[in-house]
This record gives structure tokens, C-alpha cells and sequence, in this order.
């Protein structure tokens, strides 16, 4: 065995073969943040905050990672954020070759079967991420996917995915799909009926979410991109926040 | 050869195995606290943020803790732990100043608050940094939950101790002023509060001067106010879902009736 | 050359014909390695890939672990005089976490066939997808629908190849064919495969029998066998915490599957105990 030419020949080297020597593979990180997208009638939002860590360290205040990968879609995966990036750039790479086979736009519900399937693939390796997918429907509808790690995915009106997203996933039930809210005119007797949220309060939503998760969990905070996808395109909005 | 040196990996190995060393194991703790003397006084500082795990728990707890009118402590570790041992040589130093009718020393405390940590082996996880002034003068030690000292004229412990170190270490000088000592430990605590994730939120600070008291600036510097939210998250009355109604009678409610009084059948004082 | 040869070279491909063929064509594209039929999968550069998926995956040997796959369900299908019926909660977890309460456990394999959703939410959805265009790719090849036997045939091979390997799934192939009649098939990760009546399979099928074993008949109505269904697995969501959010019903017969329906166990709980003056055990 080559490892074993390059032992020193010490006084501890009989022990250190005797030894049985730990291997463990880890090639994962938790790189904290959080990602949240919602959908709305016409538009949907995929926000995320700037921040990037190791531990207890800042590696980044201004790392971006909602990406407009192009055909009016956003991608954010998060979590370990090299795989995330990874698996961005795989997606963007693969948008390219469905252009010059099909000559057409990639529509949401391919672009999240196509995802499902570069996540699968490494089933037996995963990769380390939360993912959200944001565009519009074939009838111009907002659209959210989600994915866990090994590519399980749905259509939903709203996720929080990353370290916060058990703190504002509860929120967002609340305040999106008005769980136990019960209509106040009824009296507390009938479930206050479902409505889409304007582009405007929805921003607002996200920005408490965002404020608020900062507040509470260590890993959030620095900065907050917003995309926004509507028929006319992709539009950023950027928002600072605490920096502590 | 190629990569990393793993050459110490079997010395490593040969201590914990044949030579009954304990590998040495990193500890982290949530907190930047600082301490530096200045001419005839002493300060010592600590950001306001207490944590399990990733989740901030309060977003502006009190790590200054008083030990005797002009003897203070700022804590890291375990948060009851530091709250506790402190507590008890509180105690302890009082019934000793009692005793010895003296003004408490910061020796004092360190001295008890060193034996008993010791005692305990590190698994009381105090991290302290105390200071204070005395008949003797103004002190600055820190204490590590094994029970080692320092004396230094300025110092840093917690997680946050590397980037309030590198502030204290560049702007550090001898004679300072109150003020200037003062700006310093606050500046180191910034640097802990934005850049490492333990610490956070508020800088509190502790002046102690020879000849006057004490005194506790809680939240000196608060650099981490929240925005106003977009929204106003108010429900409407009639929000809560209504499962079943009761109603108590708390009070039994008596019609008024005319009340007619025998002139014989009763005798009725009035 | 055979006179079919010939004949192919004088006549239009039909629809179905170039179907075939662009799928096989596709199909070129993944390199095949544990059988022809699956697309290849990535495994980590090192000897053991089993055991790091295990370290790094599984909650029940690490709980710390930090990919957490989606577990804890009740679905069920049963077999009776109207066909089957087959029923499932839509809650996902992770952990003690909530991942989702608007899960689609029933997989939709194609117009004929249903396959259901226990164990990991991926490894149910990849493969049953999968087994949709398996299903399809039989059509096309022999003139005629797969077979329920033989569609849960092919899923359970594949389990069994991939087996040890830390694929988790419980699912249940439904479907009816003119030859079979009302079919169910279940099928899990170890590579079994039994044909029978009535299957549930999840955290909270122990509940769930519990409702069917008392309340089952062969000659139930239509309508009798889907309350049951839906009795059976709110009784599930009410006892079992993995499982809950709402209740999906499936019926299917010799003419496909038709959807009854979503319905939110929140509402459906206070309803049915109302209307049949059940679960006192809770006050209202």
C-alpha cells in the first residue's frame, strides 16, 4: 500500500498500524441561510438572504443565491452551498441543451421534473440542499416547487426552505393560506376564505419573514435579494439587514 | 508527499492510547466579553445576545454580573453556570468582608471563584473574565472553568474573543483615559457583535474608578434597533375558531320580589 | 429479410411506432448499470457507499443527521365488490418536523394504474413515474396494457436489484384489467411483492386495520367503501402524529381510476364525529 511507504519509521509507528484509523468521508458543510418563495396570481417571488456561514463565522455578507437561470425561471438551492451552486450550473447547463433540441422555452413544470431528476441521480450522494423553483404556469399562474434533497417535489403556494424555515414556515401557513384564521364576519365559525395576495403585500410578507427570522436565528441576516417573475420578466429587489 | 501532514496523528494516538492523555477538544461559547484597565480604573464589556444553538434565545440578556459594589464579572460558557458560581462568591466574599471588616478584594474573588472551578473540573463551564477596585487598587483577571488565571491589562474570552482581541490589540495603549477605555471595550464588543455569529445585539459596560462607585452602563451602545415591520399583523375579532360555547352563572341572579315580614311569625332585628 | 422488414420499409410509422422509437433512442443516453431498464445513479468515491448513505441519511441509526428524508404515512387499498378503493393521508415528515401537510401520496402511474406513497417521499415518486414509462413502453411493444401483475413485477425487481442499497418504499400497485379484474399488488424496498384484498402500509396502518378489519364487507356499496376508506384513515390521522393534513380517495375500476376527492382531516374530524356520534373519547 502506498500510504504505508510514506510512514515515518518512528517509535509509534508499530502502534499507529495496529490502530485501526478512522475514515470518515464528510463532504458536507451547512452553510446556514434561508430561501422563501410565494406565489401569487400572476407573479411569484423567490427571496433570500445574502448571508453565508461556517460555524460560527461569516464567510460572505453579499453571496447571492436566487438565481434567474433564464427562461422568466428562478433557482435557489440551499443548504451546503457548493452543491448548490453545483446544482444551479448543472440546471443552467441543461436549459441550454433543451434550447438547441426543442427551439422553445423551458415551461415550470419541466424545468421541476428535469430538477427531480439531476437530484435523484445522486440519491446515493446526495446533494446537501433545499431546493425552490419559481416561475409562472402555462396559464401565466404564479408557480412554486419544492424539492427535498433526493428530489421529492410539489406544486405549493408557499415554502420557507433552509436553516429559518421552521421558524417562518408556521408564518407564512398564517399569513398565505390563512391557517386557523377563521373569517371574522362569520364569527369565528367559518374558515376565512383563500384569496391571492397582491405583488405588494406580498413583498411586505417576505420582508417581515425575513427581519424577523434575523432576529431569532443566527444564520440569517446581512442582506435580502428578492426576484420577482412576472410575465415581463425578472425584476431584484434588494433590502439590507442587521448585520449582528 | 502529497497533501496533508498527518505526522502528529500517531503521536496523537500513542498519548490517548498508551500514555493516558485526553485528546484536546475546541469548546465554543456564544459571547464576546472584554475587560482593560486604564488609569485608576478599569472596564470590562459584553454584548447582550444568549444562544441554543443556531436560535438567538434573548436578544438582550445582562452577562455583567456583580460579585461586590465595585468587584464586577462579565461571563461566558454556560449561561446558569456563570449566573451561579457568581452568585455564590457573592455570597461568600460578603461573609468574608464581614468577617475580615474589610473593603472585598478582586484577588479575593478570584482566588475563590479559581478553587472552586477547579474543583469541579471544567464541568462547571464558566468562562469569566472579573475586575474591579480595591484598598489595593484596580484589577483585571480572567478565569477559564479548569481554574487558570491570567492577569493582563487587557483581554477578551467567548467566541467573539478573537475579533474583540484584534480591536484590543491595535487600539490597546498604557494611560488611558476613563473614556477612551470606555470606547475601546465597546469597540472590541462591535467587532464580536457583527462578526462572530455567538455574539449579537447590545454592548453593556462596567466602570469601576478608584475612590467612586461603580458604575453600570446596561445597553451603552445599541447598534442592532429592529426596523418597523411592513405590516400589522392585528387580527380582526372573530379570528379564533369557536369549537363550543358556555355560559357560568358566576352570580345567581335573584328576581326582586317584595318581601313581605310577618309582624309575628318572625322578630326581626334592625 | 423478414417480410415484416419488408413491409416496415413500405409503410408509414404509426404514432405509437415513433414513440418507440424516440424512446429508445433517449434511452441511449443513460449508461445502464445494474440493469437495462434503469437510468444509472452516482455513488460517492469510496468503499462503502452504503454505509455513508446510512450515516448521512438515516434518522433511525443517526439522528443528527443532517439530510433528513421524508418519513410517516397511512395509505390503504382494498379490494370489494365495486373494485378498489384506496385512500391516503398527505402529511410529511422529517424528524418531528412537519415538512408538508399537502403531500400527493397517491402516484397517478398512468389512466389505469395507481401506485401509493410510504417511505421516502423520492424513492416512491422517482420510481413509480418511472414504472409509468415502463408501463408505457410495454404498451407500445405489445400491442397491449400491461398487466397489474407484471407492472408491480417490473417495480419489484428493480426494488430487489437496488436492495440493501437504502431505497425506502411501501407502495401499493393498483389497477384492473379485463383479465385480472380489481387487482392490488404490494411491493416494498426489500423486494416483496404479494398479491392480496386489502393492504395498508405506514406509521399508522395499525390504526387504519383497525377500522377496515371491523367494518369490511365484500359486498360494501360504492359509497360505503369509500367512507370507509376515509374512516379508516382519519382514525390513523387522529392517532398516529406522522400521519395527518388531509385524506385523498381513489376508486378504481375496469374503466380506470376516478379521483373523490380531497378532504382537510381538520374539518372532517368534528363532522364525523358528530354524524356518527364517534371518538367521544374527545370533548367538543
Amino acid at each position: 500500500m502506498q500510504a504505508q511507504n510514506t510512514l515515518l519509521n518512528t517509535e509509534y509507528s508499530t502502534d499507529a498500524q495496529t490502530e485501526p484509523i478512522e475514515h470518515r468521508f464528510n463532504p458536507y458543510q451547512d452553510n446556514g441561510g434561508t430561501i422563501l418563495g410565494i406565489a401569487g396570481e400572476d407573479f411569484a417571488v423567490l427571496a433570500g438572504d445574502t448571508r453565508q456561514t461556517v460555524g460560527y463565522s461569516i464567510d460572505s455578507r453579499y453571496e447571492p443565491k436566487v438565481h434567474d437561470v433564464g427562461d422568466n425561471l428562478l433557482l435557489s438551492a440551499n443548504g451546503f452551498s457548493a452543491d448548490g451552486v453545483q446544482l444551479v450550473k448543472v440546471f443552467q447547463n441543461q436549459l441550454k441543451w433543451y434550447h438547441f433540441d426543442n427551439n422553445k422555452e423551458m415551461a415550470v413544470s419541466s424545468a421541476a421534473r428535469l430538477i427531480q431528476h439531476m437530484l435523484y441521480r445522486k440519491r446515493m450522494f446526495p446533494y446537501y440542499v433545499a431546493t425552490i423553483l419559481a416561475g409562472l404556469d402555462e396559464e401565466g399562474k404564479g408557480a412554486i416547487y419544492s424539492f427535498d434533497p433526493v428530489g421529492s417535489y410539489e406544486r405549493e403556494q408557499c415554502r420557507a426552505g433552509g436553516a429559518a424555515a421552521s421558524l417562518i414556515m408556521p408564518f407564512l401557513d398564517n399569513q398565505v393560506n390563512f391557517k386557523n384564521q377563521m373569517d371574522p364576519e362569520s364569527n369565528g365559525t367559518k374558515r376565512r376564505p383563500l384569496k391571492y395576495l397582491s405583488l405588494e403585500e406580498v413583498i411586505q410578507l417576505v420582508r417581515d419573514a425575513f427581519t424577523s427570522a434575523t432576529e431569532r436565528h443566527i444564520e440569517v441576516g446581512d442582506g435580502l435579494q428578492i426576484l420577482i417573475v412576472t410575465k415581463d420578466g425578472v425584476r431584484s429587489e434588494y433590502f439590507p439587514l442587521k448585520k449582528d | 508527499m502529497v497533501g496533508l501532514s498527518f505526522d502528529n496523528y500517531q503521536r496523537n494516538q500513542y498519548l490517548v492510547n498508551q500514555a493516558g492523555f485526553k485528546a484536546p477538544k475546541a469548546t465554543s461559547t456564544g459571547t464576546t466579553i472584554v475587560g482593560c484597565q486604564f488609569k485608576g480604573g478599569v472596564v470590562i464589556a459584553a454584548d447582550t445576545r444568549a444562544t441554543t444553538g443556531p436560535i438567538v434565545a434573548d436578544k438582550n440578556c445582562e452577562k455583567l454580573h456583580r460579585i461586590a459594589p465595585k468587584i464586577w464579572c462579565a461571563g461566558a460558557g454556560t449561561a446558569a453556570d456563570t449566573e451561579m458560581v457568581t452568585q455564590l462568591i457573592q455570597s461568600n466574599l460578603e461573609l468574608h468582608s464581614m468577617y475580615m471588616n474589610r473593603e472585598p478584594r478582586v484577588i479575593s474573588a478570584m482566588q475563590m471563584l479559581k478553587q472552586h472551578l477547579f474543583k469541579y473540573q471544567g464541568y462547571v463551564g464558566a468562562y469569566l473574565i472579573v475586575a474591579g477596585v480595591d484598598p489595593t487598587g484596580p484589577h483585571l483577571f480572567s478565569i477559564q472553568a479548569h481554574g487558570s488565571t491570567d492577569i493582563g491589562y487587557y483581554m477578551s474570552l467567548g467566541s467573539g474573543s478573537l475579533a474583540a482581541i484584534a480591536v484590543l490589540e491595535r487600539d490597546w495603549k498604557e494611560d488611558l483615559s476613563r473614556e477612551e477605555a470606555m470606547k475601546l471595550c465597546a469597540t472590541a464588543i462591535q467587532a464580536g457583535i457583527f462578526n462572530d455569529l455567538g455574539s449579537g445585539s447590545n454592548v453593556d459596560l462596567c466602570v469601576m474608578e478608584t475612590g467612586k462607585d461603580a458604575q453600570l452602563y446596561r445597553n451603552y451602545l445599541t447598534p442592532n434597533v429592529r426596523e418597523q415591520k411592513q405590516k400589522n399583523y392585528r387580527f380582526a375579532r372573530g379570528t379564533t375558531a369557536v369549537l363550543s360555547k358556555s355560559v357560568f352563572d358566576l352570580v345567581d341572579v335573584i328576581k326582586e320580589e317584595e318581601i313581605v315580614v310577618g309582624t309575628d311569625a318572625m322578630d326581626v332585628d334592625l | 429479410m423478414s417480410i415484416n422488414a419488408i413491409a416496415k420499409k413500405y409503410s408509414y410509422k404509426t404514432l405509437a411506432e415513433r414513440e418507440l422509437e424516440d424512446a429508445n433512442e433517449e434511452y441511449e443516453h443513460f449508461v445502464p448499470n445494474l440493469s437495462t431498464m434503469s437510468p444509472s445513479l452516482t455513488l460517492p468515491p469510496i468503499s462503502q457507499p452504503t454505509e455513508f448513505l446510512r450515516a448521512h441519511t438515516d434518522d433511525s441509526v443517526n439522528p443528527e443527521c443532517k439530510i433528513k428524508i421524508a418519513h410517516g404515512t397511512t395509505t390503504l387499498a382494498f379490494r370489494f365488490q365495486g373494485g378498489i378503493v384506496v385512500a391516503v393521508d398527505s402529511r410529511a415528515t422529517a424528524g418531528s418536523w412537519v415538512a408538508s401537510q399537502t403531500v400527493k401520496k397517491v402516484i397517478e402511474i398512468n389512466p389505469m394504474l395507481l401506485g401509493t406513497m410510504a417511505g421516502g417521499a423520492a424513492d416512491c415518486q422517482y420510481w413509480e413515474t418511472w414504472l409509468g414509462t415502463q408501463c408505457r413502453l410495454h404498451e407500445l411493444r405489445n400491442k397491449e396494457r400491461i398487466s397489474v401483475a407484471a407492472a408491480s413485477k417490473i417495480l419489484c425487481n428493480l426494488m430487489y436489484e437496488y436492495k440493501g442499497m437504502g431505497l425506502s418504499m411501501g407502495t401499493m400497485v393498483c389497477g384492473c384489467t379485463p383479465k385480472e379484474g380489481p387487482t392490488i399488488y404490494y411491493v416494498d424496498s426489500d423486494g416483496t411483492r404479494l398479491k392480496g384484498d386489502m393492504f395498508s402500509v405506514g406509521s399508522g396502518q395499525t390504526f387504519a386495520y383497525g377500522v377496515m378489519d371491523s367494518n369490511y364487507r365484500w359486498d360494501l356499496t360504492v359509497d360505503e367503501a369509500l367512507y370507509l376508506g376515509k374512516r379508516a384513515i382519519l382514525a390513523a390521522t387522529h392517532r398516529d402524529a406522522y400521519s395527518g393534513g388531509s385524506i385523498n380517495l381513489f376508486h378504481v375500476t375496469e374503466k380506470g381510476w376516478v379521483y373523490h376527492g380531497n378532504y382537510d382531516v381538520g374539518p372532517l374530524f368534528w363532522e364525523i364525529k358528530e354524524k356518527e356520534g364517534s371518538f367521544n373519547n374527545v370533548k367538543v
